[in-house]
């Protein structure tokens, strides 16, 4: 006869503490993935290319700051200096992008984050908020070093300043709609593949391949299509809203009466990035 | 064919992995026959499409794709392993590997190059940019193959590459030129078919002479590197 069974208390506690909801998840993803676009929290090596890239454009906006310092007239003008920065904004697309959801694709713990109060948009929503502000931080922070040398070295007192912030402000905006783009594509992109490499070395394929095709068509013999060309790349594409929302741009960009067109194609493709991505990660199970 | 190769060229093509290589050369034929039915000028729209698009984009972002993806997606998942502890000498490994990284990317990029010169000038262009490009296709493939073994984040080391020291420098820095395979893939295209639409910047015997270094130097550091390659664990 065995004897009668016993249940013993080996100890399992309850936790009875506060538990955070949903925004707090939304935070803390927020907060982690803009650490980990400029490598914070992570090893030397994992910042080497986001500070190259930082690097590099703020070290562009101290020698136009300095240039204006001793000449008194700015080479480029604060939306003109963030055109010129494409390049390197397509390149820091290519490195965030993987970082922020490759990773998680590949070891595969998007399960464990959809085991907590989250919803898909709530992820998606704090990686793209996350990024938006790296992206943006980028071209604000040596926007601000470039408003900083004209503010300095004003000769017209605080009418100067005001006239400098008065510049500043749209172009921070612009900046936005910069980062807005090519976050929504670059994560778009990056969510299609757990490899960073494949991911990266797809983001720039699609924005490269791009610029070619804005070159052809603004020579067809057509001014129509030669007005709507720079709809057939995003850089071009930003710029040309850029030259209608903000006068005194300069973008050097030909946009006829078709100003918002640009405008309407920018939100379009914004939403519909945004969408796409929001359908990717419908059904984690999947994944 | 070894067995190394064939699995490397199903880990390429397998499930369907083949259609993303396809958007690259069909734009750019697409771009070409669209500038020619237009009848655009060739003066006008040859630099922008077969060279902005073509050499510039095309053959280096496909050759650094393909090569990075034979081996360092190996390394990445750690079935590099498998190979290496099968009693293979690690120069057949290279080779095997390498051979199809050039292939693929030759053909990828040729193609499309022959059918848009053709269209631009005349078959002799197209020709010429098609062994310009199986040359690009060997240097770079070698290089982006080496750069894998070297480095655990290629992608974008190459891509600073492509970007930074041929698309900025090469064109602002004379010197950086002669380290540009860009360049010698123009040299080579325009020496074999001389138009106004491609202008060397490097002489030809330059250009063979540095390309020869280039896939023989960097398959010979492959091999040395892979003798005495470290698994690494998962880096951050």
């Amino acid at each position: 006869m065995p004897e009668s069974s016993v249940i013993h208390d080996i100890g399992y506690q309850r936790y009875t503490g506060p538990r955070l909801g949903r925004g707090a998840v939304f935070g803390a993803i927020y907060v982690h993935g803009l650490r980990a676009a400029y490598g914070f929290g992570r090893s030397a090596k994992a910042k080497i290319f986001p500070w190259l890239v930082f690097g590099i454009v703020a070290l562009v906006a101290v020698i136009l700051a300095a240039v204006r310092a001793q000449l008194g007239t700015l080479p480029l003008n604060y939306i003109q200096f963030a055109d010129a920065m494409s390049w390197l904004i397509i390149f820091f697309v290519a490195i965030v992008a993987p970082e922020l959801v490759s990773r998680d694709l590949r070891s595969g713990v998007l399960p464990l984050y959809f085991s907590r109060p989250l919803r898909a948009a709530d992820y998606i929503g704090a990686k793209v908020a996350a990024m938006v502000t790296a992206v943006w931080i980028l071209l604000a922070g040596p926007q601000f070093i470039i408003f900083l040398g004209g503010a300095f070295t004003t000769k017209t007192g605080m009418s100067g300043v005001w006239n400098e912030i008065e510049d500043l402000l749209p172009a921070w905006g612009y900046s936005l709609i910069w980062a807005l783009l090519f976050t929504g594509i670059g994560l778009l992109i990056a969510s299609l593949t757990g490899k960073r490499a494949f991911a990266a070395g797809g983001i720039v394929a699609v924005f490269l391949m791009t610029t070619p095709v804005f070159g052809v068509l603004s020579i067809l013999p057509s001014s129509t299509a030669q007005d709507l060309a720079g709809l057939a790349s995003p850089m071009t594409l930003v710029s040309g809203v850029g030259q209608w929302l903000i006068s005194g741009a300069n973008t050097g960009m030909r946009i006829g009466e078709f100003g918002p067109v640009y405008a309407i194609e920018v939100v379009t493709l914004i939403a519909t990035c945004l969408l796409l991505l929001l359908a990717r990660y419908r059904r984690v199970a999947s994944l | 064919m070894s067995t190394v190769a064939w699995i490397t060229a199903r880990g390429l093509f397998g499930r369907r992995r083949v259609l993303l290589l396809l958007p690259l050369p069909l734009l750019l034929v697409g771009l070409a026959v669209l500038c020619r039915s237009y009848d655009v000028n060739p003066a006008d729209w040859g630099a922008p499409v077969l060279v902005g698009l073509g050499l510039a984009v095309v053959l280096p972002v496909i050759s650094l794709i393909v090569g990075t993806g034979v081996l360092g997606s190996e390394v990445d998942d750690g079935t590099i392993v498998h190979i290496l502890t099968k009693p293979l000498p690690r120069r057949d490994i290279i080779l095997a590997k390498l051979g199809i990284a050039i292939g693929v990317s030759a053909v990828t990029a040729a193609v499309p190059l022959f059918v848009a010169g053709a269209l631009a000038d005349s078959a002799r262009l197209g020709l010429g940019l098609a062994v310009a490009a199986v040359v690009g296709a060997c240097a770079y493939s070698a290089f982006f193959l080496l750069l894998s073994l070297l480095t655990r984040r290629p992608v974008l080391l190459g891509l600073v590459y492509i970007l930074v020291w041929e698309g900025l420098l090469g064109r602002f820095v004379s010197g950086t030129r002669v380290l540009s395979i860009e360049q010698y893939v123009i040299t080579i295209a325009d020496k074999i078919a001389p138009t106004a639409i491609l202008e060397a910047k490097v002489s030809l015997t330059v250009s063979v002479v540095m390309a020869v270094i280039f896939v023989l130097g960097c398959t010979l550091a492959a091999v040395d590197r892979l003798r005495s390659f470290s698994m690494a664990g998962e880096t951050s």
